[in-house]
């Protein structure tokens, strides 16, 4: 599997203590990759300095192939890396608005437009909803729009803040779901969680957060069966 | 008694019959605060969204600023307004004293700390994630902030309203900025002072119905939009 990024000597401090003191994060294609650790330990910090929500102190970032400061590599990376939140925001409009928001930036025809939300509605199911306000939805209905909504742009990379938190059973399996078909996209996945066991089956790696720096986990399966991507 | 029912009465004959002078004074209102608030809302509300979007030194001064800025009395921004446009001010040969322009900037001077200050709480009170999902789907920061002022819209609105109401029943500064001038620059506000002072209760009466009517609008619309905001949000 080839590299899409690379993190080099990334540091982060917040009030005055070091929160991220990571040597090297590479995040490959085709590759879903957990990233655990205990509440605070800069899981959402890390990924949203990854989505350039969040500015680190300082950091190298190789991607497609070139060095470039975190600040170009955000502006070469729009669109190619898409971070969702924990509790995903969903605009107020409809749900068709909703996922038709980051096309309407990309100079398309009504006509395409409309031909790409209607397949988007299709692949996650909430054709039924496409008029409804998204805010009237349910958690696990407005997880699906935002999925639909991000996948539409087609990323290399999506960054997945504990998606299954506080869902219910029948609502976290329908977004394992949507991140399977999302990895058989060929989208990379790198998924915060804090309960690794619950999302181990689609994982071809899992890193630790511990002290600001980085640990390959082993995910608990024979060599063979998965694909392990070196890290770090 | 009967001289007042009279002047009720005539006051509803002014202004079912269309009276011209009297319609002159209210679209002069209008025009001159529509402009006001159209002309100020866009900075407010790029000021509102700085502070409560940006961190930088003075941001708290500047928010402390605006909010007491808002109680500066209708007349000593018209003193203001009057001091720098009459002949002898520093901008007193643009020859701005005593035009509708003079009576705008006033009432933009008068709207804009409250626009700002009520916009600000409504950019306050907006999901932080709201931004960050509109970059994030590659959004440039211009149309960001445009998707943000969608998302607090009812706020801005209610900010909106707000300022109208400040700017349209003012007097002192529309008197001083404006000189009251007949068919130029009298206004509702103006005209109900100088028309009461004269004992002319008919014309004041009906304007003032207007205003009265026009306030109440204003509140309703203003406890409308504010409901929704907190709705929304």
């Amino acid at each position: 599997m080839s590299e899409i990024i690379r993190y080099k000597a990334l540091r982060k401090t917040v009030h005055g203590e070091l929160l991220l003191d990571i040597d090297v994060l590479e995040i490959h294609e085709h590759a879903c990759v957990a990233l655990s650790g205990r509440n605070g330990a800069g899981k959402s910090t890390l990924m949203r300095i990854i989505a350039g929500l969040e500015a680190p102190d300082s950091v190298t970032v190789t991607f497609a192939g070139q060095t470039m400061s975190w600040r170009r590599a955000c502006q070469r990376m729009r669109t190619h890396v898409i971070y969702l939140h924990q509790h995903p925001y969903l605009f107020d409009r409809s749900v068709t608005d909703n996922i038709a928001y980051g096309l309407r930036r990309q100079g398309l025809t009504i006509k395409e437009i409309s031909s790409k939300v209607s397949e988007a509605l299709d692949w996650a199911g909430i054709g039924h909803l496409q008029m409804r306000n998204a805010r009237e939805l349910s958690g696990g209905e407005r997880q699906r729009v935002a999925f639909a909504r991000a996948r539409i742009l087609s990323p290399r990379v999506l960054l997945l803040d504990e998606p299954t938190a506080n869902m219910d059973s029948e609502a976290r399996e329908q977004t394992h779901r949507m991140i399977k078909l999302l990895k058989d996209d060929g989208v990379s996945i790198l998924l915060a969680t804090h309960e690794f066991h619950i999302v181990a089956h689609l994982c071809d790696a899992h890193l630790s957060l511990e002290s600001g720096s980085l640990h390959p986990q082993s995910i608990g399966l024979e060599d063979g069966e998965r694909k392990i991507i070196p890290y770090g | 008694m009967d001289s007042l029912s009279a002047a009720t009465a005539e006051s509803f004959r002014l202004l079912f019959s269309g009276d011209l002078a009297l319609w002159i004074i209210i679209f002069t209102s209008f025009s001159v605060s529509v402009r006001a608030i159209l002309i100020a809302a866009p900075f407010a509300f790029v000021a509102a969204f700085l502070m409560a979007h940006l961190r930088y030194p003075g941001r708290r001064a500047m928010i402390a600023g605006f909010s007491a800025m808002q109680s500066i009395p209708a007349v000593v921004v018209g003193l203001t307004v009057y001091l720098v446009f009459s002949r002898s001010g520093p901008l007193g040969d643009l020859n701005l004293l005593f035009t509708r322009p003079a009576m705008i900037i006033g009432q933009i001077l008068l709207s804009f700390p409250l626009l700002v200050a009520l916009s600000h709480a409504a950019f306050q009170a907006a999901d932080r994630r709201a931004w960050e999902t509109s970059v994030t789907l590659g959004a440039k920061p211009y149309r960001a902030f445009l998707t943000l002022i969608h998302e607090v819209r009812f706020g801005l609105t209610a900010a909106l309203i707000a300022g109208f109401g400040r700017i349209i029943a003012e007097v002192g500064c529309s008197m001083m900025a404006g000189g009251n001038i007949l068919g130029y620059t009298r206004n509702i506000p103006t005209a109900i002072a100088l028309e009461t002072t004269k004992g002319e209760f008919s014309q004041a009466i009906a304007l003032g119905m207007v205003l009265l009517v026009m306030a109440l609008l204003l509140n309703g619309l203003l406890a409308f939009f504010q409901g929704r905001g907190v709705m929304s949000s």
